[in-house]
């Protein structure tokens, strides 16, 4: 196999991650666990396939190794096609196949210089490298593509090893940047801000070995190392009846928290940002190793406002972070109420948050919900297809409440489903998909109320029965050597339970397995009218540059008083064409989200201190003038260029 | 050519500002005055202080030494960073306001100012950059 063979996949590499964390239940990569690098991680290997195939890189002793590193156990094959129908394997066959050709005067020696020599010295020989083909699996998950600088990567152990980096990196004057699991980078190098959030040169500080976790159950709290992705923390809460306020699994919690303050739809109750950080380690630009709990530092909460607080690099390495659990209770149970028009799913999602009902609440969207729970892209279109046309389902109020919360629900709205229905949805997507314009669907949207008809009506049964949810009914058109597999994995509870999928949230990389995306949204006062009007600025532009674009989910802070929206972009990264277009439409969205009063773009929220919600959000913004945003393009120009360029 | 941030240096930027730029349309006629403190400029890691004021678009001052009474001239924005990064706006690798959002200079000032110039002052590097510098 060639690697032009492949080159439609590795180009698509969306660096989710997921593939780096046991999320399935069975093992990961042993190459990558033992070398660390993202060479070694299936993830890497589609990287260099694409940047060998397409003449970014060339083949060094490295490659060798990592390929040779490579038992093709299949594994991988496992976790990506969960999450994207992609299959490294053949990646890895067509590397393998490529290194064969190889004559031997082909394969270039990397010489250690100084900088790598004293990497080494502080962390170790195999943790750190100069190796232009293990730098070349960063690109485009912390290194921009067609980057010429020159780089290194070091995977420290220990806070003190962060700060010899730093020292040296500051003695060089050479830039440096952390990375987790690369996850932000995946989506952001694809666009203008690229330059801004990326390293242009300089070390390459990857975190992924610093794991350690400790859960004390006494003061429910935890401590990690920023090697800690959400799922792992989550999974160490959860052998104590804890749950953790994380986001998407494969993030790891240090960077999210550096990040984004942590978004997540248990807000309503667990908060954002500093609501859930009790003490943090963390080390400034000079090396200096500080805590949240120390009296004469610097105010870590400090963050600007505005236009000019823009920033997407860290100002701070977090090596360590102790986070709030929180307990989770006995009678936790999934409601859904599904809406047809967006207001009608604000308004009830608005009163619940007033009234504190609800741990996890949040407003979902026809696409988050039918792309999230569909085991493949084509059945999710599929799904989303009969929601829209035929149930009239476009969006759902999604609470995880009580048994108290859950009656005040259910007289609160007419129509709700449970974790029965959204077991069956799960396990009979690929039939419902397989019922595309068939009569029984006719029958339901000829219904005066379709949503009542199918979630609380005569139709209920049929539906239900139509569905025929089951493990094997589901992976039938899979790759026939993985049916096995993942009937059983379906048949595990965890995968169809809707509190698991909440708190571990292994299912939203699947939003980028057939084209990449972009977050656009941001903070808001809660109320419908701002909320609506949001949604419009993120809209507008995406039409008017040809954008796929869709609400995504809502949740809630402070009783409602604020709303957390994220609105999605999604586009083929490879196209060009597309990408100019992304870029026009986020400038665009910027300029019309910051004329709304209150509003703070998530791209504004970005590193900014430890995201204590009083200095980011508060006071709200006054919307910009008609001057104001002028002197915004031209902050962009300057920035980014003209359009023409970008 | 000259020495970055020589006295001949900036002898020329003056001069370059002063016969090639427009002070109402290059220069939108800005109010300011920014010191740019470089840190750890070779061969003996000194800083070095590099004014300027406009008034109503014109180039009022324009100098640059290591003389404390540069920093005393209290500038309305002052940009503090490494000379590594200074060469790469005044060369033109980078603009001002990416290595502020790369974290790679501090701007202090008031903020909402500063956006009203950033574009001037993009202007005014893109002209100084033409100097034959030596760095
Ligand atoms: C599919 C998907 C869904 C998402 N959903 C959510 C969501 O619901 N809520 C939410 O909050 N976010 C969400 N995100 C964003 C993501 O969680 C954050 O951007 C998170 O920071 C990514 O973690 P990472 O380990 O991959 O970070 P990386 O991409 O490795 O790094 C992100 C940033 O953090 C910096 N960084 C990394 N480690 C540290 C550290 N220890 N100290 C300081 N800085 C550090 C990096 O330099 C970089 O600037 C989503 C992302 C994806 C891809
Ligand atoms: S798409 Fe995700 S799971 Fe698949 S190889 Fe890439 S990082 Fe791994």
């Amino acid at each position: 196999m060639k690697l032009t063979d492949v080159l439609e996949t590795t180009k698509r590499e969306p660096h989710c991650g997921l593939c780096k964390i046991d999320f399935l239940g069975t093992g990961v990569c042993a190459a990558g666990k033992k070398h660390g690098f993202v060479a070694y991680w299936p993830e890497g290997r589609m990287e260099l396939a694409r940047a060998l195939a397409e003449n970014e890189v060339e083949p060094s002793e490295a490659l060798i190794d990592i390929v040779n590193s490579c038992n093709m156990c299949g594994i991988c094959d496992r976790q990506c096609y969960f999450i994207t129908q992609r299959r490294p394997t053949k990646a890895q066959q067509a590397l393998k196949d490529y290194v064969q050709t190889l004559k031997p005067n082909m394969i270039k020696h990397t010489p250690e210089d100084e900088i790598v020599k004293d990497l080494r010295s502080i962390v170790g020989k195999d943790w750190a490298t100069n190796d232009p083909i293990i730098i070349a699996s960063y690109l485009r998950s912390i290194i921009k593509q067609k980057s010429s600088g020159q780089y290194y990567v070091v995977m420290p152990n220990t806070t003190e090893e962060i700060v010899e980096i730093i020292k040296l990196a500051n003695k060089h004057k050479i830039p440096y940047l952390p990375r987790g699991n690369g996850t932000f980078f995946g989506v952001v190098l694809q666009t203008l801000l690229a330059e801004p959030s990326s390293i242009e040169q300089g070390i390459v500080i990857d975190l992924w070995r610093m794991k350690d976790i400790d859960v004390d159950p006494e003061s429910i709290t935890a401590t990690i190392g920023p090697g800690v992705t959400s799922f792992e923390l989550q999974k160490a809460a959860k052998t104590h009846k804890l749950r953790a306020n994380v986001a998407e699994a494969e993030s790891c919690v240090c960077a999210n928290a550096q990040n984004l303050g942590i978004i997540t739809t248990w807000s309503n109750t667990y908060g954002w940002g500093t609501d859930n950080f009790i003490d943090a380690e963390f080390i400034d630009s000079t090396g200096a190793i500080q805590h949240l709990s120390d009296k004469d530092i610097p105010n870590p909460y400090a963050s600007e406002q505005g236009l000019m607080s823009l920033s997407l690099i860290p100002s701070v390495i977090i090596t360590k972070l102790t986070l709030k659990l929180h307990r989770i209770i006995e009678d936790e149970e999934p409601v859904f109420i599904p809406f047809t028009n967006l207001p009608d799913a604000l308004d009830l999602a608005y009163n619940l948050a007033r009234r504190n009902i609800g741990i996890s609440l949040a407003v979902l969207s026809r696409k988050y919900l039918t792309e999230f729970i569909s085991p493949t892209h084509e059945i999710a279109e599929d799904f989303n297809y009969i929601a829209e046309k035929y149930l009239k389902l476009n969006y759902v109020v999604d609470v995880i409440c009580d048994k108290y919360g859950k009656k005040i629900i259910e007289e609160m709205a007419e129509i709700t489903f449970g974790q029965t229905m959204l077991k069956s949805l799960i396990l009979g997507s690929s039939k419902l998909a397989s019922m595309k314009d068939s009569s029984i669907l006719k029958m339901i949207a000829e219904e005066e109320d379709p949503l009542k008809a199918v979630f609380a009506g005569p139709m209920l049964k049929h539906f239900e029965k139509g569905l025929a949810a089951s493990p094997r009914e589901l992976v039938k058109d899979f790759d026939e050597d993985l049916r096995d597999f993942f009937e059983k994995l379906y048949s595990k509870p965890e995968l169809t339970d809707s509190i698991w999928l909440h708190s571990f949230r292994i299912l939203p990389c699947r939003m980028e397995r057939k084209h990449m995306w972009m977050y656009r949204g941001g903070y808001m006062p809660g109320d419908k009218k701002t909320i609506l009007k949001v949604v419009d600025a993120l809209e507008k532009p995406a039409q008017q540059y040809h954008i796929d674009g869709a609400f995504g989910f809502l949740s809630y802070l402070e009783r409602g008083k604020l709303a957390h929206l994220e609105y999605d972009y999604y586009y083929d990264h490879t196209d060009p064409d597309a990408r100019k277009r992304v870029n026009k439409a986020i400038v665009e969205s910027w300029r019309q989200q910051f004329a709304i009063p209150g509003v703070t773009p998530l791209e504004f929220i970005c590193s900014k201190g430890l995201h204590r919600k009083e200095h980011i959000i508060y006071p709200l913004p006054a919307g910009l003038s008609e001057e104001e945003l002028g002197h915004f393009e031209e902050l962009i120009e300057t920035l980014f260029g003209g359009e023409d360029t970008w | 050519m000259v020495k970055y941030l020589s006295t001949e240096w900036a002898e020329q930027a003056k001069k370059k500002i002063l016969t090639e730029l427009d002070k109402a349309k290059d220069l939108k006629n800005m109010n300011a005055s920014l010191l740019n403190v470089v840190q750890n400029v070779p061969p003996d890691n000194k800083t070095v202080y590099f004014y300027f004021k406009f008034v109503d678009g014109n180039l009022e001052e324009l100098i640059t030494g290591s003389d404390e009474s540069i920093k005393q001239k209290n500038a309305e924005f002052t940009i503090t960073g490494d000379y590594t990064t200074f060469v790469k706006i005044s060369d033109g690798t980078t603009s001002s306001a990416m290595a502020l959002l790369k974290g790679r200079v501090k701007l202090a000032g008031n903020k909402m100012k500063a956006l009203t110039i950033t574009k001037p002052i993009d202007t005014f590097n893109a002209c100084i950059k033409k100097i034959e510098t030596e760095y």
